[in-house]
């Protein structure tokens, strides 16, 4: 496409100032905040701009750090959308009362992606009149607010968290959010007990170290022994538990992992200074314990925190939906939540609105917009007797349909139900550090026993000891540090860049990958329709002509209107009508102007010329009988994609395009941008088998993807990605969540990955290479407790200072 | 020396305190949310007032008076 390319040369691509997007070639928005004019991409980003600047919480920009999300623009008034929440018996729902007569409701908030939305929030609820406290929640995306009811209503503060962007919605506890809540609960007093006995533990063992060295009385050693110990075996006990119990649970299944070296030390050398304590001889290594304990569980603590800063994992296609709809009853249409929706109802679809229910239209003509399913972006047009999906939006006029069933029999529910499905086939490769362990763990065995029986037969009484001292001077912290030390650190490292890492392992799994599979749609591209060519056929300029087809675009929400949204539109047209499947018809001083499908056009005028080419999505604009232009509309490509898909390549990666639309659009744009393998139409199910039949082959498989559509493939994928945009369904499936608009940020990610994985490898050559040596100390029996607390204390710092080589 | 025997209980007594305390304040719901908390002290003041102030929020010094 010429036109695009040359407007990109011209200007140096600008990232949007709120979502941080590219904006788009032709698009120039500016709001000025904090004295400065600041570029936007689209008009959502510019009213959510202009009200954060109006209301003076600019220092949002200043302290943020990620980008926010791109909001939805509608021209449809959403605020009224809300008033269903003002209706009692929804809002007990999430809602209760108190004692004063104040409310307390708990919201969940999609689009929060850093604290300062936290902040942001906080400070405009404040600013709403009778809004007594307002507290949000980053790691849940949760708002709980307390208001006086005679003050302001529900609804009042949902139109407001939308107004900024963010998409609010009852927050209903579920199990799984309940159980992370528990989970992270546990962890921490894990880690606090586990540190405050390394505390005090280790301010006794620093005594019997001294007196090792410089000699002390036996009483007091034994004191200082016997008070050792109950606070070991309290930390062992309590936070070493689920060491014991993963260890145990995979050995029933046959499989060695790293938890079994972990919970053999910390076992073995608990129970031998035990006995040492008991029998007042040989030596104790609680601190060497303790010490152990604290390190792998805040080692693992820090893995998981940077894995759950964002959860999108509680956000499911039903919550896509709308809240409130229109329903007959009694003659009247009255707003009521969606979920009474029963099968037999009749409900109102409003132009714009996302389809509450699978219902069959049983008046008007409309078009429903169904990327959700097919990722096309030109609407299906209804008519009576049709059915549209839940999750859809109508693009058309208002519709009016026949509910017929409620949400779990619906599409959407069952595209939600592959999402699960999909989940539980997802292959887990191998980790690195569970093969090693399984490596590790039968050499130390082995060696074990060598050193116990060349012992016996040298000096029985000296036997059990050195061989012990063997198993905890190998003890393998390091070894067990040295995964979740790297993927943290490279995991922090890829956030301070804009992509957040979700999946557990999904970095060793990227490290690996042998294909790279793109979806089109608002994947490669931008997902929205623009203006890539303009055929005068009658001597006006370019401009002049856009600017007329921009004011009669104005009377139609079709798709096809937003391409010209960001344009100036020309004025004094009136008695604008939106023709369902044709075009738009307007008059301006008493002429009638058309734009729209050539068959439209020629109604007016006979000798209406046939569009330049196929290539485009063409309409044609004419005045009176004159035939004005065909102006060529285009999904952009996405700047950066051709290069994405040469790098990819010369990593060595095979790339395919996986797509839903039909159109063959899609050879072209793989004809573009170098693409060999091409699966054109494909629905959600068919993207998912061609990735489970590359992994049967062997391949290791990294997806990118957008939509609801995409959302299955993204979670059976080995890596996954969800770009910038994306529904929140494909985020809470994806390992990699990217922000800002840049799909190079993928192959970062994979550079990092590959780097981690390189870290890994020589954390564990380290790791091994301790052991190997200090292992034969040991077994000669030269090796000290308070040297072997040195030791595996030394050796751990140098793999997590090695790791910390990834944040650069 | 023989103070040992008096001291070390009592630091125990005083380290069971302290977990105590910790493991009452995870409970609450205390540590629930790291990072806001980790960046809100980092904030301008209005912050920890947006969420007490039962009036307007005082606007930031810093805004609100822009074009």
């Amino acid at each position: 496409m010429p036109v695009a390319t040359e407007a990109l040369a011209l200007a140096p691509p600008l990232a949007c100032y709120h979502c941080g997007e590219l904006v788009p070639p032709g698009v120039d928005l500016r709001v000025v905040i904090g004295g400065t004019e600041q570029p936007m991409c689209c008009p959502g980003c510019r009213a959510v701009a202009s009200l954060i600047a109006a209301n003076g919480l600019d220092n949002f920009y200043r302290q943020r750090t990620a980008y926010s999300e791109r909001p939805q623009y509608t021209e449809v008034d959403t605020a009224d959308q809300f008033r269903v929440y003002d209706d009692a018996r929804l809002a007990d729902t999430f809602s209760s009362t108190d004692t004063e007569g104040l409310v307390h409701a708990s919201l969940l908030l999609g689009g929060m992606t850093c604290a300062a939305c936290t902040w942001l929030v906080e400070q405009s609820m404040a600013a709403i009149r009778g809004v007594t406290q307002a507290l949000v929640s980053l790691q849940q995306a949760r708002l709980d607010i307390q208001f006086d009811p005679d003050q302001c209503r529900l609804s009042d503060i949902f139109a407001r968290l939308d107004s900024l962007g963010y998409r609010p919605r009852p927050f209903q506890t579920s199990a799984a959010r309940q159980q992370s809540t528990a989970e992270h609960r546990t962890d921490l007093r894990r880690l606090a007990v586990a540190g405050l006995g390394m505390m005090q533990v280790g301010m006794f063992a620093i005594a019997l170290h001294a007196g090792d060295i410089q000699g002390m009385e036996a009483r007091y050693q034994a004191l200082l022994r016997w008070v050792s110990l109950p606070v070991a075996a309290f930390v062992v006990y309590y936070c070493a538990r689920p060491f014991f119990s993963s260890a145990w649970r995979h050995l029933r299944q046959g499989a060695l992992v790293m938890d079994l070296p972990v919970a053999l030390a910390i076992g073995l050398a608990f129970a031998a200074s035990t006995w040492a304590t008991f029998t007042g001889t040989g030596q104790v290594y609680f601190d060497s314990v303790v010490m152990f304990t604290f390190f792998l569980l805040l080692a693992r603590f820090l893995e998981r925190r940077v894995r759950q800063r964002q959860m999108f994992a509680w956000l499911d296609a039903e919550s896509s939906l709308p809240g409130a709809v229109n329903m007959r009853r009694d003659e009247r249409w009255v707003a009521v939540p969606r979920i009474q929706l029963r099968a037999g109802d009749t409900v109102l679809l409003k132009p714009g609105e996302t389809v509450p229910v699978d219902a069959e239209v049983t008046w008007g003509n409309g078009a429903v917009q169904e990327d959700t399913f097919n990722g096309e972006h030109l609407p299906r047009s209804v008519a009576s007797g049709d059915t549209v999906y839940a999750g859809t939006v109508n693009v058309g006029d208002a519709l009016q349909a026949r509910v017929l069933g409620d949400y779990c029999d619906s599409r959407l529910a069952a595209l939600q139900l592959s999402v699960e499905v999909a989940q539980t086939k997802k292959p887990r490769l191998a980790q690195l550090a569970d093969r090693m362990a399984s490596w590790f763990v039968g050499r130390l065995l082995l060696v074990t026993s060598a050193t116990a029986a060349i012992w016996l037969y040298l000096a029985p009484e000296k036997a059990f000891w050195i061989t012990l001292s063997v198993l905890v001077i190998s003890c393998p912290c390091a070894l067990a540090l040295a995964t979740p030390a790297a993927l943290t650190n490279a995991a922090n490292a890829l956030r301070a860049r804009g992509v957040i890492v979700r999946g557990e392992n999904a970095l060793e799994s990227l490290s690996k990958c042998t294909h790279l599979l793109l979806d089109k749609t608002g994947t490669l591209t931008e997902g929205a329709l623009s203006i890539a060519r303009v055929v005068p056929l009658e001597g006006m300029d370019r401009e002049e002509l856009l600017d007329a087809a921009a004011a009669l675009q104005q009377f139609s929400n079709h798709p096809v209107s937003r391409a010209f949204a960001s344009r100036t539109a020309a004025r004094g047209f009136t008695q604008g009508e939106h023709r369902l499947g044709a075009g738009i018809e307007a008059q301006r001083a008493g002429v009638t102007y058309r734009t729209g499908s050539a068959e439209f056009c020629r109604e007016l005028v006979p000798a209406f010329p046939d569009p330049p080419d196929e290539d485009l999505y063409w309409i044609g604009l004419c005045r009176g009988d004159t035939a004005l232009a065909w102006i060529g509309l285009d999904d952009t490509v996405r700047p950066e994609a051709a290069d994405v898909i040469a790098q990819a390549r010369q990593l060595g990666l095979e790339v395919e395009l996986l797509t839903g639309d039909s159109s063959t659009q899609a050879l072209r744009l793989a004809a573009s941008l170098a693409i060999e393998t091409v699966h054109r139409n494909q629905t959600p199910q068919q993207k998912m088998a061609r990735v489970q039949a590359l992994q049967g082959t062997g391949a290791v498989v990294a997806m990118v993807g957008d939509g609801l559509n995409d959302a299955p493939v993204l979670s059976v994928a080995d890596a996954s990605f969800a770009v910038p945009g994306a529904t929140d369904l494909a985020r809470s499936q994806a390992d990699f969540v990217i922000s800002g608009g840049d799909l190079r940020k993928i192959i970062e990610t994979l550079h990092k990955a590959r780097h981690c994985r390189a870290v890994i490898r020589q954390n564990f050559t380290w790791a091994l290479g301790y052991n190997i040596c200090a292992i034969p100390l040991a077994a000669m029996g030269y090796v000290q407790p308070w040297a072997a607390a040195i030791g595996m204390s030394l050796s751990s710092l140098l793999v997590v200072a090695n790791s910390l080589r990834l944040n650069r | 020396m023989d103070s040992l025997y008096l001291l070390i209980p009592i630091a125990l007594v005083f380290c069971v305190i302290a977990i105590r305390l910790l493991l009452w304040a995870i409970g609450s719901g205390q540590y629930d949310d790291l990072d806001k908390e980790a960046w809100r002290i980092l904030a301008d003041d209005d912050a920890s007032e947006a969420s007490s102030s039962s009036e307007q929020g005082r606007r930031p010094p810093a805004a609100g008076d822009g074009p």
